[in-house]
């Protein structure tokens, strides 16, 4: 039992992190629907550089690469040159999903180095993720920086009025949201699970999307939402834990994007905006042009 | 600048030469000179579509001039965004909003200031803001989420928000054209103590001549993109500025309509409505309104005006009671259903509601004929047609485009309202509802349009007219009345109030009637 909580801390952390990033940089405006490829790239980069060179610390270094350059290609696409954010998003995740089948199928496999090292019991990502949650809402709530992080994803024209650098504020934003998707996919090949695969993910970067719709753009309740998330995949791993044999794992693996459905469908309604205001980034989408 | 004139004055604290700019297809301005002196304020006044805002966000940094210079303190500066403006000094309260909805005014306030860096130290701002406040007589609640304020309200956190950042150049565009009368002078008072006691120079941008009296010393009058004139405010009279505003002797359209009533055509019995907000603020309204009638009906923004307007044009549902057009029971009826039954509705969003920016003329005229057979046969689009009846709309509302495939972005706000009022005439309405119709609107284009509502009732039309602009109200109405929190102070004849009266009941009093 105690294996099977660490081991859903774990898988949370991954969606954690991923979600974590893509928070930042929606609170910025910018939507990265192609945060699946991303954490694809980032884990297989980590994977090869940590199998060839026998580092964990050199495959970390690469996802983390990899996931910046490619949060720093969408905001090319979505800042300089003001194109559509899903389709650049998308353009992304396909783009990774390829190239990563190509590049990571010959060493399809155990990665072959000995188990990542645990912090008392735990994956030193878990503290990691915990520690970027506080971080993250300590500068949005309490810094200049937040304070214009959030303006530039509300309303981007008053943001440039006060002086503001909408674009660099977004670059900023969306590089950071990069790099934790690709350091979630690290943690994903080099200790959740040391093996690559084709197509390994199989959707882990879309719960993390749905997860920061989860969390109406709220760090703790990411953090919340994370660990419900991981310990429903980590069940749907293990059916036999939660009534055996009443649903299929693939059944139970749905449950995060109903719930996610949900939450959408009650904070878009009249009633929940009139009483809590409006919990997503009004320009989130949207290209700023001035 | 001769070297003879270089010594005996100053240099101006912040001048402009030979800016010009141009957009696709207009050019904006046309070297236009700019000479602001320290501790003034000067006005630049013109038309709608003069080139004002324009050359505001050009010294703002917010567009670049396709040629000019600008000069700080006799030096030459190049401001490629307003966080530069905003180094040298340079504040700038635009005529739309520029603050985020959804913080609160203290977080706006402190949104780019020079020394938020780091961490936040709300508390020393609001601090300091407070005794800001206190110095300019302005009461704003920091804590309040910008989307809950008034109009009023917000333009004061802008300009709260620029001197904070130690602004010493203040650029107002058109600050009181979202302003109630009382707010105005409340304004104004302010404007002339931060010129007096804090040598702050403020160059404001308006097209009322009132209020450049009432504080400017010098006036640069802008026409088409051009300086007309540049004069010290105390040695010329308002003749002569709406001279150089219009260019030639203007000749304003006066209607005499006769004053025949006919039978009622809108009936409204003890409506009631919510607000967005989901706060119920249009509280048990009656009024009626009859054929050849114009009803005037005043408000401060904000006390169920916006709201009876929409419940009449069926975009938001009455809470309880009922609205009879022509006889018939129209509460619950959907807005074409209500157009087609003979409603012509103008709304206050002339940008958002009233037309779509990124369509044509022909196709904006057609956002009222589309569901009309004459003009859209088995569902295609009589584009002939709809042209024809644009440049009909355009020759005789006097709109300036140039051509009708033009897009409405494009149109001035003058122009966009004239065009929007001509679409909603040319469907010869029985009952016409118009909302803040000459807000924002030079002085020729709003008697233009007031001259049109007074030509509607001639012809019969029932006009409702909902207005914050008292000499307008009074110009045209046959009966008055005024809404406050909701629910009419009063509605009687228009030679049985004053505007002094119907003031105080915009403020929630009975006045003198009391």
């Amino acid at each position: 039992m105690n294996e099977l909580l660490a081991r859903s801390l774990e898988a949370s952390t991954v969606f954690l992190l991923a979600a974590l990033g893509e928070l930042v940089n929606q609170r910025s405006g910018i939507l990265n629907v192609g945060l699946e490829g991303l954490m694809l790239f980032g884990g297989t980069a980590a994977f090869l550089v940590a199998q060839s060179t026998g580092s964990y610390p050199a495959g970390l270094a690469a996802g983390i690469a990899v996931g910046g350059l490619l949060g720093w290609i969408h905001g090319l696409f979505s800042i300089r040159l003001r194109g559509d954010q899903v389709v650049s998003g998308m353009g992304l995740w396909i783009l990774s999903f390829g190239l990563t089948t190509y590049l990571g199928s010959p060493h399809t496999g155990p990665l072959g180095l000995p188990r990542f090292p645990a912090l008392v019991g735990l994956s030193p990502f878990v503290y990691c993720g915990t520690l970027l949650v506080a971080a993250v809402w300590f500068v949005l709530s309490r810094t200049s920086l937040g304070l214009a992080i959030r303006s530039v994803g509300e309303s981007p024209a008053a943001a440039a009025a006060s002086g503001v650098n909408v674009a660099g504020i977004r670059y900023l934003c969306v590089v950071f949201g990069g790099t934790l998707a690709g350091l979630a996919g690290a943690a994903y090949t080099l200790s959740y699970n040391p093996v690559w695969n084709y197509n390994f993910l199989m959707g882990w970067g879309f719960v993390s999307l749905a997860l920061v719709f989860f969390s109406m753009w709220n760090p703790w309740v990411l953090l919340g939402g994370s660990v419900l998330f991981g310990a429903m995949w980590q069940l749907s791993l293990s059916p036999e834990y939660v009534l055996p044999g009443v649903l299929s794992r693939y059944v139970w693996r749905t449950v995060p994007f109903g719930v996610t459905i949900a939450i959408l469908t009650v904070i878009s309604t009249p009633w929940f905006r009139t009483r809590w205001g409006l919990a997503k980034p009004q320009a989130l989408g949207v290209p700023y042009t001035d | 600048m001769t070297p003879e004139l270089e010594h005996r004055t100053p240099p101006p604290v912040l001048a402009a030469r030979g800016i010009s700019k141009s957009f696709p297809g207009v050019r904006a301005l046309d070297r236009v000179d700019l000479e602001v002196a320290e501790g003034e304020v000067h006005a630049v006044l013109g038309q709608n579509g003069a080139g004002k805002t324009t050359l505001m966000n050009i010294l703002f940094g917010l567009i670049h001039p396709d040629e000019g210079e600008v000069y700080l303190r006799g030096r030459r500066v190049r401001f490629r965004s307003p966080h530069d403006a905003l180094a040298s000094g340079i504040g700038m309260v635009h005529q739309t909003r520029r603050l985020v909805p959804a913080h609160t005014v203290l977080e706006n306030l402190v949104l780019g200031h020079p020394r938020a860096r780091g961490l936040l130290d709300l508390r020393r701002a609001r601090q300091e803001l407070e005794a800001l406040c206190a110095r300019y007589g302005v009461h704003v609640d920091l804590g309040a989420r910008v989307w809950q304020l008034s109009e009023g309200e917000k333009q004061w956190v802008e300009i709260l928000k620029a001197l904070y950042a130690g602004v010493r150049i203040l650029i107002l565009d058109e600050p009181t054209s979202a302003l109630t009368p009382p707010e105005v002078q409340a304004l104004l008072r302010a404007l002339r103590a931060l010129v007096d006691q804090d040598g702050v120079t403020v160059v404001l941008v308006t097209h009322k001549l009132p209020v450049v009296r009432a504080v400017a010393r010098t006036v640069t009058v802008l026409r088409a993109g051009r300086v007309a004139a540049r004069l010290s405010v105390s040695d010329t009279t308002d003749h002569e500025l709406v001279q150089h505003m219009v260019g030639q002797e203007v000749t304003l359209p006066t209607v005499q309509a006769p004053d025949h009533r006919g039978p009622v055509v809108l009936e409204v019995e003890d409506l009631s409505a919510y607000n967005d907000k989901g706060v119920l603020s249009l509280r048990g309204v009656s009024l009626t309104v009859h054929e050849g009638e114009i009803v005037g009906v005043a408000g401060v923004t904000g006390n169920g005006q916006e709201e009876l307007a929409q419940v009449l044009a069926g975009l938001r549902p009455a809470v309880s009671g009922r609205v009879r057009l022509l006889g018939r029971d129209v509460t619950h009826l959907p807005t074409l259903d209500r157009w087609r039954l003979g409603l012509g509705y103008v709304p206050a969003e002339r940008t958002e509601v009233a037309s779509v920016a990124a369509l044509s003329l022909v196709e904006n005229t057609g956002l009222n004929y589309h569901f009309d057979p004459e003009f859209c046969p088995r569902g295609m689009l009589d584009r002939a047609r709809l042209e024809r009846l644009t440049r009909q709309i355009l020759a005789t509302f006097r709109v300036k485009a140039p051509h009708p495939y033009v897009r409405a972005q494009h149109l001035s706000g003058g122009n966009l309202q004239k065009l929007v009022l001509g679409r909603v005439l040319s469907r010869q309405p029985r009952l016409l509802v118009a909302h803040l119709p000459t807000q924002g609107l030079d002085v020729e284009a709003a008697s233009f349009v007031r001259a049109q509502l007074l030509e509607a009732k001639a012809r019969g039309a029932a006009v409702l007219l909902i207005s914050e602009d008292l000499d307008e109200i009074f110009a045209v109405s046959d009966r008055v009345g005024a809404l406050y929190e909701g629910r009419f102070v009063a509605l009687v004849p228009r030679n049985e109030a004053d505007p002094e009266t119907v003031g105080a009941w915009m403020a929630g009093s009975l006045g003198r009637r009391a």
